[in-house]
């Protein structure tokens, strides 16, 4: 099975002031496929994420150097548009974060910023997202309601929505499970599944469990460096690197 | 939690060995009360086999619950997988041994042409191939498994040596069928005694690198 790969690292390095937060780091995530990164807190992987969007642009004192690409396009010259970059590549982060407002309004927000301005057009962009992120049937009728009064679950899959609205290329989801509860949990694993059809998935978690089942690709990072890639099968079954099999095997520290 | 889960793991493993040596032990005991026709041994020998049938179900019920509440992964997962073949094996060469057991008093009495030479020497081999496969599944080692393959070709090569010699011996000589045909037995026991061995060592070779391979 080969596979295209959509985004490309080559010798990433990243500094937080003196810290060395990333280092060379190259990896190739494939496209249409969900890719897991994994690994002790403080390792890396947020941060490897945001290299994707550029969300550690925001951060003072940040260096990066080596090459990312984005589909063969290095996303980190000066000349790349950054707003469209982030409409190529969505995030959704570890706590629901909608906007205070409708739930309509929290998906028709994006294409609106990007000059979608015809109603039946942004009333489109709305159902279909919902029916992507598989919020639809629970919220068709309520679509004016605020988005707060939705529970976690269906927040954190609005916020799915919200991402999908833009129509990504790769959508970057940080620990998105962590603060919700099984039964939610395992609708965004089911979703997760069937976005990849559409859509590159990265996703940062804790649990081994949840990058076993929904990833088809796993990166495990150990204090800033990538120490294995591989398919997940393999990396749970048996990884190559010691320290992989440590990690997985809780037996760390 | 993962402390616990690698100590109970740990006991598992032990445990397992424990009882794949007393399986082990059937079997040797059982050749040597063939030889000795001893029928007071065979029947103690053949008594055993409760003690190996219970111990099987509580190890699987442990190795089952330690799924169930761990999920194990890389080298756990394979040291659990391991555990489960190795256990169903064992039982089978425990059972292997009270069937040789078993068939002492029918034996017993029997118009005798001397022990088939080779069968001592065969069941030596098997007993070894058995001690050395635990063994590597006990330190996680491959070193005392590395010819396995070659010992166990050797193995067959007995069975069917047994197999001509004892038709030999029936067909000079008709009394000497029952007996000959027990010893028949006794050397196809021994031979997929053998064949479990080797299914044992790929399981450790599994458990050791993660790759699978055939020891035939």
């Amino acid at each position: 099975m080969t596979t295209e790969t959509i985004i490309q690292t080559e010798n990433l390095n990243l500094w937080y002031g003196e810290s060395h937060a990333l280092q060379t780091v190259s990896m190739g995530i494939p496209k249409n496929r969900v890719t897991a990164l994994i690994g002790p807190s403080g390792c890396g992987k947020s941060t490897l994420l945001r290299c994707f969007n550029r969300l550690n642009d925001l951060i003072d004192h940040v260096k990066i150097t080596g090459t990312i690409l984005l589909d063969n396009e290095d996303i980190q010259c000066s000349a790349t548009d950054v707003v469209m970059l982030r409409k190529k590549v969505g995030m959704v982060f570890q706590k629901p974060n909608p906007f205070p407002k409708s739930i309509y309004e929290n998906i028709a927000y994006g294409p609106r910023v990007h000059g979608v301005k015809e109603k039946s057009e942004l009333d489109a962009i709305v159902e279909r997202s919902l029916r992507r992120a598989a919020l639809w049937d629970e919220v068709k009728d309520r679509l004016h309601d605020s988005a707060l009064g939705l529970s976690g679950g269906q927040q954190q899959r609005l916020c799915i929505a919200r991402t999908l609205a833009v129509e990504p290329e790769v959508i970057l989801m940080d620990e998105p499970c962590s603060a919700l509860d099984p039964i939610a949990t395992a609708k965004i694993e089911n979703l997760i599944d069937m976005l990849k059809q559409q859509y590159t998935v990265i996703i940062v978690t804790h649990n081994m469990q949840q990058a076993a089942r929904v990833s088809d690709f796993t990166g495990f990072m150990y204090l800033g460096k990538l120490i294995e890639c591989g398919k997940t099968v393999q990396i749970f079954e048996h990884p190559k690197e010691e320290l992989t099999e440590n990690y997985i095997t809780g037996r760390f520290g | 939690m993962a402390e616990k889960f690698h100590m109970e793991l740990s006991q598992l493993k032990q445990d397992t060995l424990v009882m794949a040596r007393f399986s082990r032990d059937m079997l040797h005991d059982a050749l040597q009360a063939l030889i000795e026709q001893d029928t007071e041994k065979a029947k103690e020998i053949a008594s055993r086999k409760k003690q190996v049938r219970d111990t099987t179900i509580a190890l699987e019920e442990r190795t089952y619950q330690l799924i169930a509440m761990n999920q194990p992964m890389a080298k756990d997962m394979r040291v659990i997988a391991c555990t489960l073949k190795i256990i169903t094996s064992a039982e089978r060469i425990g059972r292997y041994g009270k069937d040789i057991a078993n068939m002492v008093k029918h034996i017993k009495g029997q118009p005798d042409f001397g022990q088939p030479v080779p069968l001592m020497h065969m069941a030596n081999q098997v007993i070894a191939m058995i001690d050395d496969t635990l063994a590597a599944y006990e330190v996680e080692n491959l070193d005392r498994i590395a010819g396995l393959s070659f010992r166990d070709d050797a193995v067959d090569s007995l069975w069917h040596s047994i197999f001509r010699e004892t038709l030999t011996f029936m067909m000079e000589n008709p009394k000497t069928i029952t007996r000959s045909t027990y010893f028949i037995m006794v050397a196809r026991y021994l031979e997929r005694s053998g064949d479990h061995a080797c299914k044992m060592a790929e399981n450790v070779h599994y458990m050791v690198t993660g790759e699978r391979i055939e020891i035939k």
